[in-house]
């Protein structure tokens, strides 16, 4: 991967050339509602992460991509087919304390004030807490004066953006995020967005993201994934080639337009 | 302003209530074993009864509060165990339900002869306050909700830390609440320890002046009882609101 860093094309380079740093093989997964009934949320889905590579998942509500992160984390197991985190069993991962995820109901502490759900990470993995780290990504996501404040203080956006500087502060090696910016404003969200970008470029993070925003995941990703509504199957993957780094005015260009507006169409029949 | 109701409340029952048992006492429909609460109350003017109750009331405040520590305590370490060694779980909670399931009362021959008849009462507070206890404690390691054992899970954590980080904290509320409850059955627990042949306590003396007829110690001791009781169970309640402020 090293190699593509200055490539304009990183997508097309990254994915084959490098073991998966997350894999899905042929994974589906039932859920089992009452006796004898059970729930497809997802039907073989094949799906692969290179590492540092950035890829966004789309697709309908309730099509499974936060299952798909779930299994990533090793909170799920398929019912058939194989989850594979470099390799192996996501929980290696987890228990290096590698993984960064923020969830869709961003699971704050309601006792812990922005700045120990922040530090949370560091205690957990019986790390002495890192303060100018947890200060300086509650600044990033634009909560430095809330360093003391609860959650139920918070705005919901602004309680998804300590989420995710929680997610980052380990400085993870893998990052599933759903739908993090779900709850903000287009400009705060926009600005997230770039941050994220730079966080990525700098870093190396492989990331999987789930959103509904389409102008957010081919801004940001390498490859989109669009799921087809229940069960969720992988519909189409598009690689985005856009130059990096990607900032504001991309999102005038041609190009993106038409990328965005394909991705959309695809989403609109996958939801029928 | 719903807190000056409260208050208003609770001082119009509790004098309504004491206005009862006066107006009941001078009227004496309940005959002469219901003396007017004045009456009971003038009986503290005599120092020797004021002593007398006195050391009953510290025997027994005594006995009740090593009984809710120590029985707080130990249910508290086998509700940690419990949590942290999830195959005991079954076994721990039957044994809590046994031992709560036998009659405080019944268990007083076998302490006689084990701990004595001094140690009796305070070991049946800790009973029947560390039943109270587990029971809250219990409940309260489980009640972390699905999202946030799930962000414990996904960030590695071991069985140590989520209960440090995580259950603990959770079951702050419902600790309190199981706290509020045992205080008072840690005062009963002290008073039925007393039965058997304590030397002294609240319990010793109500038994003694039921059995002399004297009608108003034998209601200043029932009183006192009442006043530990309510008082252990308004401190914890405060702390209650303390914690619901900090903890939800
Ligand atoms: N624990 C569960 N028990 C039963 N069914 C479940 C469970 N978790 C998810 N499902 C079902 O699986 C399907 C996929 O759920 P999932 O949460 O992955 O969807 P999603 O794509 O993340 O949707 P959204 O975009 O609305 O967040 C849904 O139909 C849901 O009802
Ligand atoms: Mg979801």
């Amino acid at each position: 991967m090293a190699a593509t860093g200055i490539s304009e094309s990183p997508a097309e380079a990254t994915p084959r050339t490098t073991p998966a740093a997350l894999e899905l093989r042929g994974a589906t997964k039932e859920f089992r509602l009452r006796r004898s009934r059970t729930v497809t949320a997802l039907a073989s889905v094949d799906l692969a992460v290179g590492n540092g590579e950035f890829v966004a998942l789309l697709g309908p509500s309730g099509c499974g991509k936060s299952t798909v992160l779930r299994m990533l984390a090793g909170l799920d197991t398929p019912t058939r087919g194989e989850v594979l985190v470099n390799g192996g069993a996501p929980a290696e991962l987890v228990r290096g304390h590698r993984l960064g995820i923020a969830f869709q109901e961003h699971a704050l502490l309601p006792w812990a004030t922005a700045y120990d759900n922040v530090a949370l990470p560091f205690r957990v993995a019986g790390r002495p807490v890192d303060a100018d780290r947890v200060n300086a990504l509650l600044s990033l996501v634009g909560l430095e004066g809330f360093t003391d404040a609860r959650p139920r203080q918070l705005s919901g956006g602004m309680r998804q953006r300590v989420a995710i500087a929680r997610a980052l502060v380990l400085q993870p090696e893998v990052l599933l995020l759903d739908e993090p910016f779900g709850a903000l404003d287009a400009v705060t969200r926009r600005r997230m967005n770039f941050e994220l970008a730079r966080i990525w470029a700098d870093q190396q993070i492989t990331t999987l993201l789930v959103t509904h925003d389409v102008d957010e995941a081919v801004l940001l990703a390498d490859r989109v994934v669009v799921l087809t509504g229940r069960p969720g199957t992988v519909r189409h993957v598009e690689d985005i080639t856009l130059p990096r780094p990607r900032d504001k005015a991309l999102t005038r260009d041609a190009e993106f337009h038409d990328i965005v507006d394909r991705l959309t169409a695809l989403l609109d029949e996958g939801a029928e | 302003m719903n807190r000056a109701r409260t208050t208003v409340l609770t001082v119009a029952g509790t004098l309504l209530l004491l206005a009862a048992m006066e107006g009941v006492g001078r009227l004496g429909v309940l005959g002469e074993s219901w003396p007017p609460l004045t009456q009971v109350v003038a009986a503290l003017d005599d120092p020797i009864t004021r002593d007398l109750l006195g050391r009953a009331l510290a025997a027994t405040a005594t006995a009740a509060g090593t009984g809710f520590v120590a029985g707080t305590l130990v249910a508290l370490v086998v509700a940690v165990v419990g949590a942290l060694l999830p195959p005991l779980q079954p076994g721990l909670d039957r044994l809590a339900a046994v031992v709560n399931a036998v009659p405080l009362i019944a268990l007083g021959p076998l302490l006689i002869t084990t701990v004595g008849r001094e140690g009796t009462p305070a070991v049946i507070a800790a009973l029947a306050a560390g039943f109270a206890v587990f029971v809250a404690a219990t409940s309260g390691l489980g009640a972390a909700g699905a999202a946030h054992r799930d962000v414990f899970r996904a960030l590695g954590s071991s069985r140590r830390a989520t209960l440090l980080r995580l259950q603990l904290p959770a079951a702050v509320p419902l600790l309190i609440d199981g706290l509020a409850l045992a205080a008072p059955a840690a005062v009963l627990g002290a008073v039925v320890g007393e039965w058997f042949g304590a030397p002294r306590g609240l319990g010793v003396l109500l038994v003694s002046s039921m059995q002399n007829f004297q009608t108003d110690l034998m209601w200043a001791a029932a009183l006192s009882a009442a006043v530990i009781s309510l008082t252990a169970y308004a401190a914890l309640a405060g702390l209650r609101v303390a914690a619901a402020r900090r903890f939800v």
